[in-house]
């Protein structure tokens, strides 16, 4: 459970990072000026090379959270444990980023920033179950606790994100049916696939390196507490002076 | 049908925020790495890391 790996700096990461960074500079340059604008919705729709990745890879992050919250219950490791809690808070970033990009949207398109239309209710439901989570990590000191509660909570946590999904299809909704190549223009598909890795690779970088630093976290918690300083003989309490 | 004229300023504003939340973010994940590893080397210098 704790063995010795070497010293590694954020290299891995940052590769990740200014990976997913130039590939979401070049989507984005696309998307708003190459790219035409949509029969319908004109411009706006420009909106889509962010807001369509940004939910994929929520997504994602709560999947691979509920992987690893399986694989701590089942297999065991301390490892799971601090990908699961990267997992989670990365998720929970990309999906309060993801309502925020969607309410832009929606007003222009709805004429309101905001409706309790059954994906964007889903998908808050998501939100505050995944903090949740979070706080809950916060208020628990024992590791092991600490751990195997997150675990069970996102697997329960999990249970919406299908809903999330197919809610679009399963109920009448505001919001259009998901977005994929089959169902987007073909002119619209490189920005968004630049979009989709380049997020991709943030939220690998940003979990790699958010794994790292809750496992640093642990071995401080998981480590023996230090031995106290040997004290000066005069000062060593004997029977004889009680 | 109709078609919807303008809306630049949504498109900029959701550019613009996305933009912001991800060097915020990347930001915050870095210096807390930054942070955790400092004190993990002033606690126990040489000691091995938890697999992660």
């Amino acid at each position: 459970m704790a063995e010795p790996l070497p010293r590694r700096g954020p290299g891995p990461a940052l590769a990740f990072v200014v990976l997913g960074t130039l590939l979401l500079l070049a989507g984005s340059i696309l998307g708003l000026a190459v790219a035409p604008p949509e029969n319908f919705m004109g411009d706006v729709q420009r909106i889509m090379y962010v807001h369509v990745p940004t939910a994929w890879n929520a997504m994602l992050a709560f999947t691979f959270a509920f992987g690893c919250a399986l694989l701590f219950l089942f297999q065991g490791g301390w490892k799971w444990d601090c990908r699961l809690e990267a997992a989670v808070e990365v998720g929970v970033f990309l999906a309060v980023l993801l309502c925020a990009q969607g309410a832009i949207w929606a007003k222009p398109t709805w004429g309101v920033w905001w409706d309790w239309d059954p994906r964007l209710t889903t998908t808050a439901v998501m939100v505050f179950l995944f903090t949740g989570i979070l706080a809950l990590r916060h208020f628990v000191d024992d590791p092991l606790k600490r751990a195997t509660w997150s675990a069970v909570a996102t697997i329960i946590a999990f249970v919406d994100v299908p809903i999330v999904y197919f809610s679009v299809r399963w109920w009448n909704s505001l919001h259009q049916l998901q977005s994929s190549p089959s169902t987007v223009s073909s002119v619209f598909h490189l920005p968004l696939r630049l979009n989709a890795f380049g997020v991709l690779f943030l939220m690998i970088g940003f979990i790699t390196l958010r794994t790292r630093t809750a496992g640093l976290r642990l071995q401080g918690e998981l480590a023996p507490p230090l031995p106290e300083p040997a004290a000066a003989p005069g000062l060593v309490p004997t029977r004889a002076g009680a | 049908m109709g078609y919807l004229e303008g809306g630049w300023e949504f498109v900029y504003a959701a550019y613009a925020l996305s933009a912001v939340a991800f060097v915020g973010y990347g930001i915050s994940v870095f210096l807390r790495f930054r942070a955790e590893r400092a004190r993990a080397r002033r606690e126990a210098p040489g000691a091995p890391e938890v697999s992660s």
